[in-house]
């Protein structure tokens, strides 16, 4: 089998891409269509006292005003059931929504959205974590006991405005503290990081036959489909959802957005809506990256051990409780991994705040955890006058680590390679040397997010291979790269003859999403199954065509041949062809979900995501220069090694380490969505939130380990979501360096810099 | 009251009447249904809605779409030959790994078709600066520089 | 609301004439559409002069004059304007986007009166003066008096601002603008800085000249500042305390994009950097 796997082989999607002519959510339009814009909160926090609609159902062309009343009376969540469609009584963040138009144009919906008249009662708001969590703060929701986890959660540990708590507390950290020679605190602070995607969110629907049809760009629609049915109390087999091209999402398209609204809307007006968000509303209702606190305590000998660590988080969900109290378990994978620390303390809490939710953005938490950890390292090293490095290298975690939730890391040894590759492309000795100029290191693990996957193969008669799967197209390239080259592979034929289908909940089975660098992982092993068993339908086919018994026939090069025979061969076209009369169409399925890694439950109590399946292995090195006059910074070297398993596409691997940088780069000097006291947004436009150009980001270079998984397809594990995480810390640490001050903020401002540098001069 | 006016657009004169403060990306999209210029921030912070007007490279998304009346425009749609072949810039796009979810690529590929026009062999400095006003989330903006590097290497 | 193209000046002053205190002028659009989407503006009318070819480029008669369409993409590549007004042509160059500056102008610049205007600043050392023309004349205005304060200029409804005229750095001469942003382009300024410094045969600073945007309501001429570079021979000290002045002729805000006091703190080193480029051009020029 001559075998695409292992090379990079352009991705199909990119011609339609480059002529223009993909259609994507925004650009898909049914016949009929109305359009819809949404009311949304002009204030974070207040009492609703009326809502006049009048005014804007008699503008021309307006269909309908739709409000509280006319959505089911329900609350729902990812994890907690807490928010509504629409706000009734009470407004909890700006940007929430209170009512909806239809009408004829999206610009008479936009224009009408403005006549309806909201009268709220302001209240002030809980506009920040230190706010909501001091003592007889204001609750965000005072009804926030009568809320339900969601069905099959179990309760966790939640009081007022902590809506949740993560505490793994092994005993005996004080006791270790009481040994240590030195005794280091930091306190991190990160703001939130809005993950601007260029193609705005957006839904179509349509109501039909008692049944709702969402046309969506969105990394899971499987999940629009059970959130949408929960929104709207009916089953989830009432909704279809159908995925169409996506323009980025990075997290944010994860959970629910617009389509219960257009969803709703659809069946009030019996027709297709379409709700298309601008770029403010957009950012304003996004769930951002949330802001985060951390405090972090550990104690060191004199010969560089790490011997106790305290480990304090609290990141704030906004005004409902969304993904974060999945997050709040992140720490306990993060917080005593890498290096070793014997005896480790996690306290995280997600804490609910007047402010728009926040949600997933590609790293999750794991940005700003591994920021606080790997800046404390820094720390933890210059307190005893050892090299970073060194200190790193003494720390560094092997085969068999045990992490704190008990799971065993078997392979953890690889960390050692990753270190010692990047002392090969770029020495620690040489790098950032010179006036103003810093290095710094950052090494993280991170998972392959478990989801289940599912696909059916089928041979056509052309002998092409048609792939039906949920899989979503994020990007990545994980469908249009990965699973078509693991696809070919099956059969031994060109990628190009395989032909993947978009998601629709109404024909694949359930898939997880484009998450957590599930994709290639997850649905490549899907494939695999579903081959084995395409296979030997094929074989049993070709070897009837061919007068011979299956055991003396092969695949290969797009056909069935006579083993030790080549000339004696037909092609798939033939064997399809022929079996379609013989035995019926060649199609088999395969499914997979990762298996539960075995950990302890009674490491932790509030461990709602209690495991790190199919982890990586990350080591990024960055090189700045600061300007001592105006506090910027320039990235001027970025290394990344990165375990991946098996590379299925080695160039689509190293885009998404040379993008997931970008965005980290991003992330560390240029964005940061800041709430003021008044809890709103400082930044509302793309001017204001700083997102990346050309001239910002170097050459990243991408060194891939590899390092086969036994359950992975070829071996292959998650490696898009990743190579963001390090980032931030990276970049901290050479900054830190080059200024000899403390950075403790994300993103790192000029101010901060200066700062760094003024503190610098001081001592 | 609404703007009559005609314009090119990829070498067919066309007659539009729209309201008189629509932009010409709306008319691209919704009346032309020319979807290859996206909006991304309809403020010419992206560069998505990027379109050529007499040449030039153009935010589309504030381009007040009267004032194209007797101009030139060029779309993404117009760009490949009539047997359907891709230029250079989006042959070196699709090939060199440029392209990851493609929202953004129509606008690049736009600017970069201006840029080449103007600059046949330009720096990756050049090229760079070229692109401030194009936004990619995607790919850390190396795959792109490459791919016209790519192209202008073979034109030459 | 009415889009109406103009065909000529006249065309354009006689609808001002008639009902200027109704209609935008659009000119490249990208200021205007952007204010008119987010409901900043409401004109029953859109003016559109775009195609008045004689309102662009730059004109060598007697003074120099430069024509209020001129894009910036022109004033930042044209070689004329480059020779004439360099630290212009920097400033150009570094508004927004090539899309934006292919199609926004010189006058839409001006008449947005934008505290971070980058323009503003260096035409202010240029001594640039306005040139607006009514249907029943022309008044000519120096660019300090048109600029009365955040996005409010001496224009009046029925007025065109035609030309902006301004002086050449002369013999022993250089000038220079520089921008701070966070992103390496596509920012509005935090602090910009425009200097040009004349010197005479011996080396000593004979004419100093400040302009400093986005550190004030408006872009101003930093005129404590000049004061103390002019007769030195930019000794460390003097611009440093030169450095000390602008900063106390600052009245910058907080806002999103920086802090006031980071950009005081700024001011100085890039006056630093600004007085070292002018004497270095001033050498070439030489």
């Amino acid at each position: 089998m001559s075998g695409s796997v292992g090379k990079s082989v352009p991705r199909l999607d990119a011609e339609p891409k480059v002529r223009g002519e993909a259609v994507y959510g925004v650009d898909f339009e049914l016949t009929g269509t109305l359009y819809a814009a949404l009311v949304l909160s002009p204030v974070p926090s207040g009492r609703i006292i009326g809502i006049d609609t009048s005014a804007a159902a008699a503008q021309a062309g307006v269909r309908a005003v739709v409000t509280a009343e006319d959505a089911p009376d329900l609350r729902s969540g990812l994890a907690l059931d807490d928010e509504p469609l629409f706000a009734s009584d009470t407004v909890h963040y700006e940007g929430e929504p209170i009512a909806a138009v239809v009408a004829d144009s999206l610009k008479a919906a936009r224009r009408a959205v403005s006549d309806v008249i909201v009268n709220i009662e302001e209240s002030p708001p809980v506009a920040s974590l230190e706010a909501a969590l001091t003592e007889g703060a204001p609750l965000v929701h005072e009804n926030w006991e009568t809320f339900a986890p969601v069905p099959g959660l179990p309760e966790w540990p939640r009081q007022g405005n902590v809506v949740g708590e993560m505490t793994a507390d092994p005993g005996g950290v004080d006791e270790a503290f009481a040994g240590a020679d030195h005794i280091v605190e930091d306190v991190f602070v990160a703001d939130r990081q809005y993950q601007a995607y260029l193609e705005p969110k957006s839904a179509t629907a349509i109501y039909e036959e008692d049944r709702y049809t969402i046309h969506v760009s969105h990394q899971y629609p499987w999940n629009v489909r059970s959130r949408t049915a929960r929104a709207l109390g009916v089953n989830p087999s009432r909704i279809r959802v159908i995925g169409h091209h996506m323009g980025g999402g990075f997290g944010a398209r994860l959970d629910v957005g617009l389509e219960p609204y257009a969803a709703l809307l659809a069946r009030l007006v019996r027709a297709p809506v379409k709700l298309v968000f601008d770029r403010s509303e957009d950012l304003l209702t996004c769930n951002s990256r949330e802001n985060a606190i951390i405090r972090i305590r550990s104690g060191v000998m004199n010969d560089g051990r790490i011997v106790a660590r305290e480990f304090l988080c609290d990141m704030d969900c906004g005004a409902y409780a969304t993904d974060t109290v999945f997050l709040i378990s992140i720490p306990i994978f993060l917080a005593g991994s890498v290096y070793e620390v014997p005896s480790t303390r996690v306290v995280a809490r997600a804490v609910y705040t007047n402010t728009t939710p926040t949600g997933a953005f590609r790293g999750v938490s794991g940005t700003y955890l591994n920021f606080a950890l790997e800046r404390h390292t820094d720390n933890l090293a210059n307190t005893i006058a050892m090299d970073r490095r060194e200190f790193r290298i003494r720390n560094l975690m092997d085969d068999g680590h045990r992490m704190l939730n008990g799971q065993i890391l078997t392979d953890a040894g690889i960390m050692r390679t990753a270190f010692a590759e990047v002392e090969a492309v770029a020495p620690w000795a040489d790098m950032g040397k010179g006036p103003n100029r810093g290095v710094g290191m950052a090494a993280t693990l991170w998972l392959t997010n478990p989801a289940p996957g599912q696909v059916t193969l089928k041979l056509d008669v052309d002998g092409t291979l048609g792939v039906i799967t949920g899989a979503s197209e994020i990007g990545t390239g994980a469908v249009a790269m990965g699973v078509r080259q693991i696809a070919a592979d099956e059969l031994g034929i060109d990628p190009r003859d395989v032909i993947v289908t978009m998601p629709d909940t109404d024909v694949q089975g359930h898939d997880g999403g484009a998450q957590g660098s599930r994709t290639t992982h997850i649905v490549g092993r899907a494939v695999r199954e579903a081959g084995t068993g395409l296979r030997e339908q094929v074989v049993r086919a070709g070897a009837r065509l061919l007068g011979e018994l299956p055991d003396d026939v092969e695949i290969g090069d797009g056909h069935v041949s006579v083993k030790g025979e080549w000339n004696r061969r037909v092609t798939l076209a033939e064997v399809a062809t022929q079996a379609l009369y013989d035995v019926g169409p060649l199609v088999a399925s395969g499914s997979y979900a990762t298996p539960t890694p075995k950990y302890d439950p009674d490491t932790a109590v509030g461990l709602l995501f209690p495991t790190f399946p199919t982890p990586t292995y990350h080591v990024h090195i960055a090189e700045v220069e600061v300007d001592p006059d105006t506090g910027l910074v320039t990235v001027l070297r970025y290394v990344v090694v990165q375990e991946v398993g098996k590379a299925i596409t080695p160039e689509g691997v190293i885009g998404q380490i040379q993008g997931g940088v970008a965005q980290g780069i991003g992330y560390a000097l240029y964005e940061g969505l800041q709430i003021g006291e008044d809890g709103r947004y400082r930044q509302r436009t793309l001017e204001a939130y700083r997102v990346p150009i050309a001239l910002d980001v170097p050459r990243v270079e991408a060194v891939l380990l590899e390092h086969p998984d036994e359950e992975g397809p070829h071996g292959a594990k998650g490696a898009a979501e990743p190579p963001i995480v390090p980032v931030a810390a990276a970049i901290g640490n050479a900054i830190a360096d080059a200024t000899g001050g403390a950075i403790n903020r994300i993103p790192i401002t000029p101010e901060d810099v200066l700062d760094a540098l003024a503190e610098n001069r001081e001592d | 009251m609404s703007a009559e006016f005609s314009m090119t657009v990829n070498g067919r004169t066309v007659t539009v009447d729209v309201a008189a403060d629509e932009t010409l990306l709306h008319v691209l999209r919704d009346e032309l249904l020319l979807t290859g210029a996206k909006e991304g921030c309809d403020e010419g912070e992206c560069g998505a809605c990027t379109v050529l007007v007499d040449g030039k490279p153009v935010d589309s998304c504030i381009y007040p779409a009267p004032a194209a009346a007797g101009r030139t425009v060029s779309t993404i749609e117009g760009l490949v030959g009539s047997d359907g072949s891709l230029t250079p810039i989006q042959r070196a796009f699709v090939d060199g790994f440029a392209v990851q979810c493609g929202f953004c690529t129509p606008g690049f590929v736009m600017t970069l078709t201006a840029l080449i026009e103007e600059n046949s062999k330009p720096t990756e400095r050049d090229i760079r600066e070229a692109l401030s006003g194009n936004l990619c989330r995607c790919t850390g903006y190396s795959t792109i520089i490459d791919a016209v590097l790519t192209a202008t290497e073979e034109r030459s | 609301m009415e889009f109406r193209t103009v065909g000529s000046i006249e065309e354009a002053l006689a609808c001002l004439a008639d009902v200027g205190d109704e209609a935008q002028v659009v000119a490249g659009g990208t200021d205007v559409m952007i204010q008119h989407m987010r409901r900043e503006i409401n004109p029953s009318l859109f003016l559109y002069i775009g195609n008045l070819c004689e309102m662009e480029g730059l004109t060598k008669n007697g003074s120099h004059a430069i024509g209020a369409l001129t894009t910036h993409r022109h004033l930042a590549t044209d070689p004329l304007v480059v020779a004439a007004f360099p630290a212009l042509a920097e400033a150009a160059s570094t508004v927004g986007s090539w899309q934006t500056q292919e199609v926004g102008t010189l006058g839409g610049n001006l008449c947005n009166a934008s505290p971070a205007a980058d323009t503003v600043a260096p035409l202010l050392i240029a001594d640039a003066q306005v040139e607006l023309r009514r249907a029943s004349g022309v008044r000519r205005l120096p660019l300090d008096e048109f600029l009365l304060g955040r996005r409010s200029t001496a224009r009046l409804p029925d007025e065109l601002l035609t030309a902006v005229t301004a002086r050449p750095p002369g013999e022993r001469c250089g000038e220079t603008y520089l921008k701070l942003g966070r992103r390496s382009a596509m920012e509005v300024a935090i602090a910009g800085l425009a200097v040009r410094l004349t010197f005479d045969a011996v080396g000593n600073v004979e004419s100093a000249k400040v302009a400093a945007c986005a550190v004030a309501p408006r872009a101003y001429r930093a005129v404590e500042a000049e004061s103390v570079l002019e007769g030195s021979r930019l000794e460390e000290g003097t611009v440093a305390e030169a450095g000390r002045a602008l900063v106390d002729s600052a009245t910058p805000i907080d806002d999103a994009r920086a802090s006031a006091s980071y950009r005081r703190h700024v001011l100085p080193g890039l006056l630093v950097r600004a007085v070292a480029t002018c004497r270095e051009r001033a050498v070439e020029q030489r």
